[in-house]
């Protein structure tokens, strides 16, 4: 890709300063040091979505919503694990009881799900509208990266950022029931099953959300209808289908569930981890877990591929 | 090596206006400024170079690299400053300068080290840490000339670098695209619909109409064969006129002003000698260009001709692009 009328590389600092003082050339001057091309230009970007996810390098307010979020996720795993720790401490008994937690692996999706929700609905838009309302596109397309660059290091931004939050308490959660166990190895070798599980759950959720709030975001500049619009196509389609279930016909509700996506996330979660659907409709209506994983895949690749194909024909 | 080479560029946009019609063209480097009317392609001329738009047909290359298939490595050396507002308003000029920096490639500490030179080159100092949304529109246009300076490019494109600022922002800011041409040897074309501003700025000129090429040529040809020099005195312009007149030279008296058109150096020395004989009380001699306008309107049924001739397919006087693609 590059390598045309390069120059050899030279370090622009060097040389400046000798024995006795150093001279200071306080102008201008041509750059001829290293240019690493269109690799190092899109994990540049990625790396400062995903610290825009998280407000940094921002002002203090848009720290708010992001660390607020982040911490509601990770709280109930703390109190999980305290409560284990404590209920370890009452002897054998104990056991039983962080046994019988309503905070596991299994049940946590129903807990963060609404959380990665709102992270999504709070900071897609200012990720992908920003650049389209202050006319920045130009810039970044008169540079070396590509608008499919761009596209996948601002989706691959957003979905790092919610795999974090999302990933953040299972980790909390499996190294307290770890540390917590009588015997550490023996609580390593019970609990170490789950970490394939919650990847794969935590990558499913991240994806899906993240590649259906940043499409969405890519194609309404506007930051409030962008929020309203996201919170929308997750609460929304649940309802629908819980009427239609209820009311109408199973049939016809086995098929618009995979048009919502917290259904299918609460679908591949009751898959991953052998349990229930938290969504009494999802769980009724019996469909198998493949089917939600499939739909799930299916989601995040297109996604991602509508969101690739809107940046390729915006103008700029 | 040529900078840009054009053959047959053209570009149509869906609805069937026609930006840029059969554009064939060759630059050298140099700051060239490139002028026509707001419609006239200039913008859409720009865009094709930067592979933001694809051409209808032809062949544009820049640096000897093809539009088409080495956007990418083209765009590594240039650099790209929009007509319209580009900048968010809730970052500093430091940091998006920067952070525009990386988006070109270079390492982190250099775009750091490059950022704080080419703003202070630009000539914007402690400002350059708060929050661009309250600069004025004259600070604005200079982080937006810093952005397209800022890898180290061999070209930049400068689409109407002066729009929106006031008379002394307007003179600031073609100085410095001025001496960053001249000084640091970077290829520069500076769009404009204003010719004043291409005359006092460039050495070449290439003027553009409903997207063919009125004239490429450099700027003092232009101007040399229509040297005027007004002659200023407090008193007896009459009796000057005449006397430059009697020496064999056109003259023209408006007011206490006198006219003349200089075709040759000779011609000055004859000003001279006619003044100190006449003893008049000389107040000022200026030399007036005719505006570049009038050039062109003298120039435009030879250059349609020609245009004509290498086969651009469509009469003089086709029917000129709408408004809104320039």
């Amino acid at each position: 890709m590059s390598g045309t009328p390069a120059q050899p590389a030279r370090t622009p600092s060097a040389g400046s300063s000798g024995p006795g003082g150093s001279i200071y050339d306080l102008g201008y001057q041509a750059y001829d040091g290293p240019r690493l091309g269109r690799r190092s230009a899109v994990v540049a970007l990625l790396l400062q979505t995903i610290r825009a996810c998280f407000g940094i390098g921002r002002g203090g307010r848009a720290k708010i919503a992001p660390f607020v979020l982040a911490a509601l996720a990770i709280l109930p795993a703390v109190l999980a694990v305290g409560f284990a720790a404590l209920a370890a401490q009452a002897g054998p008994a104990g056991g039983a009881i962080g046994d019988a937690s309503p905070i596991n692996y299994a049940s946590y999706h129903g807990l963060v799900g609404v959380l990665i929700m709102l992270f999504c609905a709070a900071q897609a838009p200012e990720l992908f509208g920003r650049d389209q309302r202050y006319g920045v596109l130009p810039l970044y397309f008169s540079r070396v990266l590509t608008r499919t660059d761009y596209a996948l290091a601002k989706l691959g931004g957003l979905i790092a950022a919610l795999l974090a939050v999302e990933l953040s308490p299972y980790i909390i959660l499996f190294v307290g029931r770890v540390l917590v166990a009588p015997d550490p190895v023996a609580g390593l070798t019970d609990e170490i099953g789950a970490v394939p599980r919650f990847l794969l759950q935590g990558l499913l959720v991240a994806g899906l959300f993240g590649g259906i709030s940043g499409l969405i975001a890519a194609w309404t500049p506007r930051r409030a209808y962008a929020t309203a619009a996201i919170i929308a196509v997750f609460i929304i389609p649940p309802i629908i289908v819980a009427i239609i279930g209820d009311a109408a016909s199973e049939d016809f509700a086995r098929i618009i569930v995979f048009l919502s996506p917290a259904d299918i996330v609460d679908g591949t979660n009751a898959a991953i981890f052998g349990s229930i659907p938290d969504s009494p409709v999802v769980a009724s209506l019996g469909l198998p877990g493949w089917a939600y994983l499939a739909a799930a895949a299916v989601g995040v690749i297109g996604s991602i591929a509508l969101t690739i194909r809107r940046y390729l024909r915006i103008a700029a | 090596m040529s900078l840009i080479a054009l053959r047959d560029l053209t570009k149509r946009y869906p609805g069937g206006v026609t930006a840029l019609d059969g554009l064939t063209l060759e630059l050298e480097p140099g700051i060239i400024g490139l002028v026509g009317a707001n419609g006239a392609g200039k913008s859409t001329l720009i865009k094709i170079l930067l592979g933001l738009l694809p051409p209808t047909s032809g062949v544009a290359t820049v640096m000897d690299l093809d539009v088409r298939s080495q956007g990418t490595t083209i765009r590594q050396f240039v650099g790209y400053m929009p007509e319209y507002d580009c900048l968010p308003p809730d970052t500093s000029a430091t940091d998006f300068v920067t952070h525009m920096a990386r988006m070109s490639g270079l390492p982190k500490a250099a775009a750091r080290e490059r950022t704080a030179e080419v703003l202070r080159h630009v000539g914007l100092y402690e400002e350059r840490y708060r929050a661009i949304g309250g600069y004025s529109t004259g600070m604005k246009q200079r982080v937006k000339l810093a952005q397209a300076l800022v890898h180290g490019p061999r070209l930049l494109l400068l689409d109407e670098p002066t729009n929106g600022l006031d008379p002394a922002g307007r003179d600031e800011m073609l100085a410095l695209v001025r001496r960053t041409g001249t000084e640091f040897g970077i290829a520069v074309i500076v769009a404009s619909h204003l010719l004043g501003e291409i005359e006092r700025t460039c050495d070449f000129l290439v003027a553009i109409d409903a997207g063919r090429l009125l004239r490429a040529a450099p700027l003092g040809s232009f101007t040399e064969r229509t040297g005027v020099l007004a002659i200023e005195v407090e008193e007896g312009a009459e009796a000057l006129t005449a006397a430059l007149i009697g020496h064999g030279l056109q003259a023209v008296a408006d007011g206490r002003t006198v006219l003349l058109a200089v075709a040759e150096d000779a011609h000055y020395d004859v000003v001279r000698d006619s003044i100190a004989s006449l003893g008049l009380p000389l107040v000022r001699l200026e030399q007036r260009r005719q505006s570049l306008e009038d050039l062109f309107r003298d120039d435009l049924p030879a250059t349609a001709a020609q245009a004509a001739s290498t086969g651009s397919g469509l009469p003089p006087g086709a029917p000129s692009p709408g408004g809104g693609v320039s």
